[in-house]
């Protein structure tokens, strides 16, 4: 127990780099209050869009005690938690269990197995729980007071809000072990295990979601006939949404009314959640260590033929082009780089493709939003926009490209490439990677209705435009402060705030951007819109251009030693 | 070939100079070695060189370049190879050595041919079209040798570079430093090892604390010391 309880404390320690906030504390104070500034900031900037859920929540809540379905509520709260708890899970198990160099310093130790698994998954359900309480003691609270529940209440829900996190997370945990183990067995390294990973869990939700939808509509439920049975049974609503997450059900049975009952269902609920917890260990007993083992082998080539070795070396490429193709592979081959920088790419189109499939638009209202957007093509327009701009800028490739090269970017500043190429290539790869995005969205979204040419050109152009001074500005932020030091790659990433700074600043001129030229477009002239948003961008860029390639050059002395 | 003015260098601590007023030159056609106990400032050195680190103050000159005003002028000048090649994990040999050779934008033909040369003699042809990622500690540094010589350089620059290299890939190495200089071009390289800085060097500098103390060939070092001793003897009086 103790073993466990150290070193979770020391993966915990880790993945918030703790050690290294103290260390500056003592050595680097510069580097200690912008860390400590952000520790704070963060914080803070989330309170005002807490209190607006809080807000929402109650509202919703006497919304529904309008309609008589009260019953629901906890249930909503139930579901919002665990389906964000599987989506920020399926990252933290990624990182923690595979991703995460210090196996390799534990593995020769004499720690079981077991302890390990049960070790990483407490450090990730740390977190877990500070999103967990977020979401749903605000609910559990307000649908407490709105019901004059009493002491036992009290103590049933927290019980329940113990077992939230867990459930979802041991399973999603179980499930990526054996995905990732059937891929390693099979030889898969690298990129393609993730892709494993990714695929193997929508094919889970989409069983999981035909599966209800099957329950849900019996026989072809009329619409009318549903609303009837929500507004005359109280628990109408409840029904429809619990079959989502069926152990919804026995949170709400167990809390909605307390009885003595309540006991024996908050008892099944911990008894599923230990289950399931015993399940994952079991698993990961069998699989865990063996695919780490396993994966670490790095698979060689065949040996090439002195014709097969001039085939490679006789293409000349010019120096942005050499820049570019290592940076694209760097970025492909690195687990971390490829599930941080490229999967957004592939799952976004692909969660647009899977909610158009399962949700069936009406022809009669097709028809009618189709008209609706010929008529406004400027909102699609700059919602495209938005879109593509969120695939180049804000996933903030170009921030971390130095900073993902680590010690070995000794090389990139010894070579004789000129900060043209330089700039060229690395903004190259983001810019591509964007690309692959633009086109499967065009593709997903060719399915709800297809786009009229104007549509794809202006969008293609101008997303592609708009997202240049975001990338620039996080090459210029990572050519003056690259994260280097680094054994494990996840930090050049997780711990880089270059590409947190990106994110945001990205996040926020993206919409101050739009806006501005989406309310010109629309109120004034189209035209005026997509020019001001074209000259924006461009002059921005040219600006960010200007200083990084006057600066380059020189900022590569300051990597190191200073 | 290479000229150092009056380079000084130090890290946080302002009164403590890594390198420390240093001036010498390397001529065309000579191994220059740069020995030094271990802390010394010889790596601080190289890096300002090789425009890794900016120095506090003082000029360097590459094939007649100053590399702090035309940086990417002199980077063509020369090749460099660190003590300790940290390079791209996922990246194969072959892979990396294309790219040497594009970036320095060596003719098609050249590049093929002294790549083969030189995955001959360090024997790693084989090891060509796996991931660095799996090579050892000695096979990274024949990959980043190899690197260095695509372009054949003006100057040819190696920190520690006998360090970790197996006897045979020890051997050719010096072969293919003195052919270079038969060609008129330099090898400047630093080493704590004595006996190959003085099997092997034209000349040497001994730096010691930042602080350059001798130039010189080896007669002229022993001459200065008055004794006929080796330059261990010599090397361990000088740097008490
Ligand atoms: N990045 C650095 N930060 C601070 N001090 C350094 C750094 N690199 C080297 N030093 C210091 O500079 C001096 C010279 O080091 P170095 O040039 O590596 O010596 P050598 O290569 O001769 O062994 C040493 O005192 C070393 O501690
Ligand atoms: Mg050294």
């Amino acid at each position: 127990m103790k073993e466990i309880i150290s070193l979770t404390k020391l993966f915990i320690n880790e993945s918030l780099g703790f050690s290294l906030f103290f260390y500056n504390q003592k050595f680097n104070k510069k580097e200690f209050y912008k860390q400590l500034f952000t520790l704070i900031i963060v914080p803070v900037a989330l309170i005002p869009a807490f209190f607006m859920y809080v807000s929402l929540m109650s509202a919703t809540y006497f919304g529904l005690t309008l309609i008589n379905q009260t019953s629901v509520f906890l249930s909503i709260g139930y579901i919002m938690a665990t389906v964000l708890i599987i989506v920020f899970g399926v990252m933290y198990i990624l990182s923690e269990f595979y991703f995460s160099d210090n196996i390799e310093e534990l593995i020769p130790l004499p720690i079981s197995q077991r302890k390990l698994i049960i070790a990483k998954f407490l450090s990730i359900l740390v977190f877990e729980y500070i999103f967990a309480a977020f979401i749903l003691i605000p609910i559990l609270i307000i649908y407490g007071v709105g019901q004059g529940m009493g002491l036992l209440y009290g103590l049933l829900s927290f019980l329940v809000f113990l077992t939230v996190p867990v459930l979802p997370l041991s399973l999603m945990t179980a499930v990526i072990m054996l995905i990732m183990q059937s891929a390693s067995l099979k030889g898969r390294k690298d990129m393609l295990q993730i892709v494993f990973v990714f695929i193997g869990i929508a094919v889970i939700f989409t069983v999981q979601i035909w599966f209800t939808s099957q329950l849900g509509s019996g026989d072809e439920a009329d619409f009318q006939l549903l609303m009837n049975t929500i507004l005359t049974n109280n628990e109408g609503l409840l029904n429809s949404i619990g079959y989502l997450m069926p152990t919804s059900f026995l949170m709400a049975w167990a809390l909605n009314k307390i009885t003595l009952m309540s006991l024996g269902w908050v008892a099944t609920l911990l008894g599923i959640t230990l289950l399931s917890c015993a399940l994952m260990v079991t698993v990961g007993n069998r699989v865990y260590l063996k695919s780490i083992v396993s994966g670490k082998i790095i698979k060689k080539g065949k040996p090439l033929s002195g014709a097969q070795r001039s085939k490679v070396l006789g293409k000349k490429s010019h120096g942005a082009m050499a820049i570019f193709t290592m940076d694209l592979r760097l970025l492909l081959r690195t687990p971390v780089y490829f599930f941080n920088n490229v999967s957004v790419v592939i799952i976004a189109p692909l969660c647009i493709l899977l909610s158009v499939s399962f949700i069936e638009i009406p022809p009669e209202d097709l028809q009618g939003m189709q008209e609706f957007f010929r008529a406004m093509p400027i909102l699609i327009n700059f919602l495209l926009i938005a879109f593509f701009i969120f695939f180049g800028g804000t996933s903030a490739t170009t921030a971390s490209t130095f900073s993902r090269e680590g010690k070995a970017s000794w090389l990139t500043r010894m070579i004789p490439v000129t900060a043209r190429d330089q700039i060229v290539g690395r903004t190259g790869v983001a810019m591509f990677i964007q690309s692959l995005g633009i086109v499967f969205t065009i593709i997903a979204v060719q399915f709800i209705f297809p786009l009229p040419l104007s549509t794809l050109v202006i969008t293609i152009v101008l997303g592609i435009l708009g997202s240049l001074p975001i990338l620039l500005f996080g090459l210029f932020l990572d050519m003056n402060r690259p994260l280097l030091n680094w054994d494990n790659p996840q930090k050049a990433i997780k711990n880089n705030m270059n590409v947190v700074i990106t994110l945001f600043v990205g996040m926020a001129y993206t919409g101050l951007l739009i806006g501005i030229s989406g309310l010109l477009g629309y109120f004034v002239n189209p035209i005026l819109g997509y020019g001001v948003f074209a000259l924006i961008s461009a002059i921005l860029s040219v600006v960010f251009y200007q200083v990084i390639s006057r600066r380059l050059e020189a900022e590569f002395l300051n990597f190191e030693g200073n | 070939m290479l000229i150092l003015e009056h380079i000084s260098k130090t890290y946080g601590n302002k009164n403590e100079k890594a390198v420390d007023d240093v001036s010498f030159e390397v001529h065309p056609g000579e191994i220059f070695g740069f020995v030094g106990p271990n802390g010394a400032g010889k790596t601080t050195t190289i890096k300002m060189i090789v425009s890794l680190l900016a120095p506090n103050s003082g000029k360097i000159r590459i094939n007649g370049i100053d590399n702090q005003t035309d940086i990417l002028g002199a980077k063509k000048q020369f090749s460099y190879v660190p003590d300790n090649p940290e390079l791209f994990e996922k990246i194969k040999g072959i892979e990396y050595l294309k790219f040497m050779a594009d970036v320095y934008q060596v003719p098609a033909s050249d590049r093929q041919e002294r790549i083969e040369r030189y995955l001959d003699i360090f024997e790693i042809k084989n090891a060509v079209n796996d991931p660095i990622g799996s090579f050892s500690h000695g096979m990274k540094q024949k990959l980043a040798l190899v690197g260095a010589l695509i372009h054949d350089p003006q100057v040819f620059i190696l920190d520690e570079p006998m360090v970790g290299l197996d006897p045979k890939a020890s051997f050719e190495l010096k072969k293919i430093m003195r052919e270079h200089c038969d060609r008129g071009r330099s090898v400047f390289f630093s080493t704590h090892v004595l006996d190959v800085a003085e099997k092997i060097c034209d000349r040497i500098a001994i730096i010691k604390k930042g602080k350059l103390i001798e130039v010189g060939t080896m007669a002229e070092i022993r001459e200065k010391a008055g004794s006929q001793e080796s330059l261990e003897n010599i090397f361990l009086e000088l740097t008490e």
